[in-house]
């Protein structure tokens, strides 16, 4: 099976979506998406270290042991989640001081390991890197989509302009982790009604 | 060498660890100084809020903080500044939250009747309801509270309490605990300055 960039990109951010086909990276789903600018930064910081630790682990999967190669994946992604730790605290301290510890918790989002175990190990570095920019694509546009539903009924605001009128009653469910539940829920129903019917017409 | 001997394995697990944590220290300390900085700003912001002092342009706050403080000791418990006339004590607080701990910087007058202002330096509350005590509306209902007896954060309409002199400051709707929270660790704090400052009753 020969990958093309178009497929990969199709796969990635539709057919096996990372969010709601594999169901990977769901901690941070819940936990980020109650704002769009939050959730804009984080995206876009999965999308950097994918990318890059695809490339890295890509280079590297001839020298590597296969008895340590999860821990040096491991250690590739928490280089790069370092690095834009580092970036963010230096030259964005607002963003950095409002997502907290959810940056390091990069770390341990299973789409970046599960792409460099099922992509990178076995592809060269320029594939490698496409397949993690398209798969951090595929979770942004699912985020970006709960994101907004949540911050506008939760807060009446879209990135913090208020676009609902002032006397509308805030969803305080809407702020809450739970409802990044409800809503990915309806949102996976939806992906997979949309999926299903395109496959019935064939 | 073999690739999957004991010896290549160390060396291939000690080097890679070496060369990514050397470049991890590199982009560390070349941003040391850059850090360091939005730390003192934010720090410098906060007094500034706390001593009820506007700030025009939150970026160059340290330059009006040099001046309101002076003789600024940050490892003191408390700091005097003179405010428009008036003698003020600004004062670090810290305190357990509902996730996590709770900083912040206080303003009372020296005599710790009087609320200058409030101000929050780092909360981990959950984003929307606890996290709303970083908000204006919130930090502006203490202003010029009457303390002598404590500080009261009580159910409210959710609008703000305007009057000064009750004491009384509206809670967030939806963090209780949150707010509570901030009521214990405020009168803790008024306490511990009436004590120092041996004034106040």
């Amino acid at each position: 099976m020969v990958d093309t960039p178009a497929k990969i990109l199709k796969e990635n951010v539709w057919y096996s979506n990372p969010v709601f086909i594999q169901i990977l990276g769901i901690c941070s789903t819940l936990a980020v998406t109650n704002n769009l600018m939050n959730t804009v930064i984080m995206t876009v910081g999965l999308m950097f270290v994918t990318g890059f630790t695809n490339v890295t682990v890509s280079l590297l999967k001839t020298l590597i042991p296969r008895k340590v190669r999860m821990i040096v994946q491991t250690l590739i992604i928490a280089f790069y989640v370092i690095i834009v730790d580092i970036l963010l605290r230096a030259y964005l301290p607002d963003v950095s001081k409002a997502l907290g510890p959810y940056v390091g918790l990069i770390i341990t989002n299973c789409i970046i390991m599960g792409r460099a175990e099922a992509f990178a190990q076995s592809n060269g570095p320029l594939l490698s890197f496409w397949d993690g920019i398209t798969s951090g694509l595929g979770y942004m546009w699912v985020l970006m989509i709960i994101a907004f539903i949540r911050e506008l009924l939760g807060f009446g605001t879209l990135f913090g302009f208020p676009v609902l009128p002032a006397g509308m009653t805030h969803w305080t469910i809407m702020v809450m982790a739970p409802s990044a539940f409800f809503l990915l829920g309806t949102f996976i129903w939806v992906a997979k009604s949309i999926m299903l019917k395109a496959e019935g017409g064939k | 060498m073999k690739k999957d001997g004991v010896v290549y394995t160390v060396l291939f697990s000690f080097l890679v660890a070496f060369i990514f944590v050397f470049f991890l220290s590199l982009a560390y300390g070349a941003t040391k100084g850059k850090v360091a900085e939005n730390k003192r700003l934010i720090m410098a912001n906060a007094y500034l809020s706390a001593a009820d002092i506007p700030v025009p342009d939150p970026a160059k706050a340290e330059e009006i903080f040099k001046k309101v403080f002076p003789d600024f000791n940050a490892s003191a418990p408390y700091n005097e500044a003179m405010v428009n006339g008036r003698d003020i004590i600004v004062s670090p607080f810290q305190g357990n939250g509902l996730w996590g701990t709770i900083t912040g910087v206080i303003g009372v007058t020296k005599d710790v009747n009087t609320m200058i202002g409030l101000s929050i330096v780092s909360q981990n509350e959950t984003p929307g309801l606890g996290g709303r005590i970083d908000e204006k509306w919130f930090q502006d209902q203490f202003r010029g509270e009457n303390i002598k007896n404590g500080i009261e954060v009580s159910h409210g309409g959710g609008t703000g309490d305007t009057d000064p002199d009750n004491g009384e400051v509206d809670g967030i709707t939806g963090a209780s605990r949150t707010s509570s929270a901030m009521e214990v660790m405020l009168n803790n704090k008024i306490k511990m300055l009436r004590k120092e400052l041996g004034g106040g009753n």
